[in-house]
């Protein structure tokens, strides 16, 4: 890196820069990703619990309750994506559930091995940076 | 010349008024160009804050008319499983993602959430009227609403109009003044 010249260490430190937020983006969005999943993992759980035809307050929208009871509760829906939803049986609907939480949180270990690198890129693009200024700035 | 003005306010917005003559409006309010360009310029990040609170009410407004329309329908719907008498089956959101079956008897009566941790439980009819009613509202609110902001757009081209007229009229006023006192000199 010491080889380059000033512009290209400015281009290389704002690519790096540019990169890096963008691996933040990614990170910020598997982890909430994760979040939810965790979330409603728990809330299979809570479910399985809860005997059939238990009273309870069905959601139909999201401010609309209207009392009933629970039906099968060892059937779920999951939902895989584009519009499609997979009926399984609560064991099952759980370990989808955990499948699709681990597979995230490797890309997410995997994520952040990369950023850590490109930011000590980025790092490194800008101390050189500094250095090469100063050295110019005495001379002129 | 004296200046025209337009609506002198909306519901607490300042109205801008549009100025017909830089000299008299300068006159008029006492002060210099400087002055009134900077009164302008804080005049129009007012606006512009104003606009940009109206345009997330607005946000908001559009995204609770199609729930309150679907709630709507669907104890419609209700209302009328009630004279068949059977017993419906939905499908209904545990968390997000995932999805799981309940039976839902004949009942006479829904809850609705009207927010900050309340619930209550309304008959078919109430309900329905209330959520009538809640639907107007916010359709009389983002009307309202729409009229605001076209109002603050207005005064935010008025008042951008105005400060190019009155730098204008500075810069006029300079050159006129330069040209004044070089001539005595030439002569």
């Amino acid at each position: 890196m010491e080889k380059m010249s000033l512009e290209q260490l400015k281009a290389l430190k704002e690519q790096s820069d540019m990169e890096v937020n963008l691996l933040q983006d990614s990170l910020n969005n598997i982890r909430t990703a994760t979040v939810r999943l965790e979330m409603a993992s728990n809330a299979l759980h809570d479910l399985s619990l809860r005997p059939q035809g238990k009273k309870m307050l069905v959601p139909l929208t999201a401010s609309l309750y209207v009392p009933g009871t629970l039906d099968d509760a060892d059937k779920v829906l999951v939902d895989v994506g584009t519009g499609y939803f997979i009926e399984k049986t609560m064991p099952e609907g759980k370990d989808y559930c955990e499948r699709k939480i681990n597979l995230l949180k490797s890309n997410y270990d995997q994520l952040i091995e990369v950023a850590s690198k490109k930011k000590s890129i980025a790092d490194e693009a800008g101390v050189m940076l500094q250095t090469k200024l100063r050295q110019v700035a005495p001379t002129t | 010349m004296a200046s025209s003005s337009a609506v002198s306010e909306r519901r607490g917005i300042p109205g801008a008024s549009f100025v017909e003559d830089v000299q008299i409006y300068l006159t008029q309010s006492g002060l210099d160009a400087n002055s009134a360009l900077s009164f302008l310029q804080e005049r129009l990040q007012q606006y512009k804050l104003v606009e940009m609170r109206l345009l997330a009410q607005q946000r908001d407004l559009q995204a609770k008319i199609p729930d309150i329309e679907k709630c709507l329908d669907i104890v419609a719907t209700l209302q009328v499983k009630k004279g068949t008498g059977e017993a419906l089956i939905a499908d209904f959101e545990v968390s997000e993602g995932i999805y799981s079956r309940a039976c839902i008897e004949d009942t006479d009566s829904v809850c609705l959430w009207l927010g900050a941790n309340v619930m209550l439980e309304y008959s078919c009819e109430e309900a329905v009227a209330l959520l009538q009613k809640n639907l107007e509202n916010a359709r009389a609110s983002l009307e309202v609403l729409v009229g605001d902001l076209q109002f603050v757009r207005d005064q935010v081209t008025v008042t951008q109009v105005t400060i190019a007229r009155v730098y204008n009229w500075d810069v006029h006023q300079r050159r006129s003044r330069q040209a004044a006192s070089t001539t005595p000199k030439e002569s």
